[in-house]
């Protein structure tokens, strides 16, 4: 018989990114309080915590997003592979080509399938012509486990498809520029169970080749996804450990509250 | 941490099904008590009475069944909520087997009832039942306060039950080698104080399932072994 503990084990003890002090403000609001993290690689991550607690702020610092906010300031240090990413030599838009990010909502580009995905490989120069491109936008179409659905009319508009079959092509949009790193924020809040479904085996079979980091509202799809988990409140990392530990005796008081849906 | 859900239907659910434990531990703990008094005093309509009462135990170890799998399939418990669904099943099912144990005790007391009787032998079986239905009940008692101390003290006092077990156990041995035509009361007899053995091993079950659920671990150190009746197992 399997060992069922091996085979949910987190795959490595690399970490991918490493996260000390950090600090985020919004003008004067303090919204980040000295967030301390290891982030591993090859292992999906989940945030979770209530609405306003700098979960998604935190992830917005991972690949930069924060600095199209004029108002966000972001302090402390956070390293990619032990290169600072707020260097002043890193490039924002080449960083985002490591690191890549889908949203809440569904936002296929007003183009077609096809060139959803073909954008990023296209702009970053990964692909040498025209043959290598479509493998390329096949092989993510078939790791979103979308390339089924679409073959036949990839020249279709994206924004075409169902809201699981959109959020599935940002997936694929995403990963075409071989990311490291893989940030979600909720992204399967629009979609219906079916196409959670879908989507969560396909941040499980990703997490073979990427680090995965998804922010979350439901308690339940960080439990059923994540190998690690981290709780965030008022600002503060409460608490960040194995998954199953979090979610059958977590130490801190206030996840314990969070998690049992008491009022904390 | 505030103790209140913000379902409270949740709460209630959870209220709910510890209730029930601890109606389905007084009824053990009554079976336990009349039957060892039936035993005593040879009365055999309190037998009868323990022995038809075993299937409202039983009953009520379906009903906790019933409403923890609803419980686990609608409100998905995590944390201390989940170990208190986890715990609450384990304990039913120990208090049913202990209503086994003690419905058996009944039955025999009624063919006990028709034989010679052994000197002094339904008196110990007594004060062995006694110690044994306290400890169920501090168990009980535990779960309820979440009370670390008290089970932790249950899992002592299983010690001295063992050692009652084996001196009647000897006791009985005595018996049967003065005089063979003792040996099937005293067969009966050393079957009863085996099962009031077992109640108390499930008490301690009960104990170390309370601990877990206060603290979210078993307790780490075996607890205290006496010595077996079993000659040479050591």
């Amino acid at each position: 018989m399997k060992d069922l503990r091996l085979e949910r084990d987190v795959q490595t003890s690399t970490n991918k990114i490493e996260a000390r002090k950090v600090q985020v403000y919004y003008g004067t609001n303090h919204a980040l309080k000295d967030v301390d993290v290891d982030i591993l690689d090859k292992t999906v991550t989940a945030f979770i915590g209530p609405s306003g607690c700098g979960k998604s702020t935190f992830l917005r610092c991972l690949n930069r997003m924060n600095d199209t906010v004029a108002s966000a300031r972001v302090e402390g240090i956070i390293t990619l592979e032990g290169e600072n990413i707020y260097d002043a030599r890193v490039d924002p838009v080449q960083l985002r080509a490591k690191i890549g990010m889908v949203f809440q909502k569904p936002n296929p580009f007003p183009k077609s399938i096809y060139d959803n995905v073909a954008y990023g490989p296209k702009i970053h120069g990964l692909t040498r012509n025209k043959a290598e491109l479509d493998e390329v936008v096949e092989g993510c179409l078939r790791k979103a486990a979308l390339w089924n659905e679409v073959k036949d009319r990839l020249q279709s508009p994206g924004t075409g498809l169902s809201g699981g079959q959109q959020q599935r092509l940002c997936i694929a949009r995403a990963i075409a520029t071989s990311p490291e790193v893989l940030l979600m924020d909720e992204p399967c809040s629009a979609l219906d169970p079916i196409a959670t479904a879908q989507v969560e085996e396909l941040i499980d079979e990703l997490r073979s080749q990427f680090s995965v980091v998804i922010v979350t509202h439901s308690m339940q799809q960080a439990a059923r996804v994540s190998q690690k988990t981290a709780f965030f409140h008022l600002g503060h990392l409460v608490e960040y450990g194995e998954t199953g530990t979090i979610f059958t005796n977590p130490k801190d008081p206030r996840t314990e509250s969070y998690i049992t849906g008491r009022i904390g | 941490m505030n103790n209140r859900h913000i379902a409270n239907v949740f709460d209630r659910d959870l209220e709910g099904v510890q209730a029930l434990v601890l109606k389905m531990g007084g009824l053990v703990e009554a079976a336990l008590s009349n039957a060892a008094t039936a035993l005593e005093t040879r009365d055999e309509a309190l037998a009868d009475q323990v022995r038809n009462g075993d299937s409202a135990i039983d009953e009520l170890e379906d009903l906790i069944n019933t409403e923890c799998v609803r419980v686990i399939a609608l409100r998905a418990p995590t944390a201390s909520d989940l170990r208190t669904v986890l715990t609450v099943m384990k304990i039913s099912a120990s208090l049913e087997r202990c209503g086994d144990y003690a419905k058996n005790l009944a039955k025999r007391s009624m063919v006990l009832a028709q034989m010679h009787s052994i000197e002094g032998a339904a008196g110990s079986i007594r004060r062995m039942a006694r110690p044994v239905g306290l400890m169920l009940k501090d168990a009980l008692d535990a779960f309820i306060a979440r009370d670390v101390d008290l089970a932790t003290s249950v899992l002592q006092q299983d010690k001295e039950i063992d050692q009652m077990y084996t001196a009647l156990f000897r006791e009985f041995l005595t018996h049967m080698m003065e005089d063979p035509r003792n040996i099937t009361a005293c067969m009966h007899l050393h079957f009863i104080a085996k099962n009031i053995e077992r109640v108390g091993d499930h008490a301690t079950t009960i104990a170390e399932q309370v601990i877990y659920l206060a603290t979210g671990s078993l307790p780490s150190s075996p607890r205290p072994k006496s010595e077996s009746v079993i000659a040479g197992d050591r």
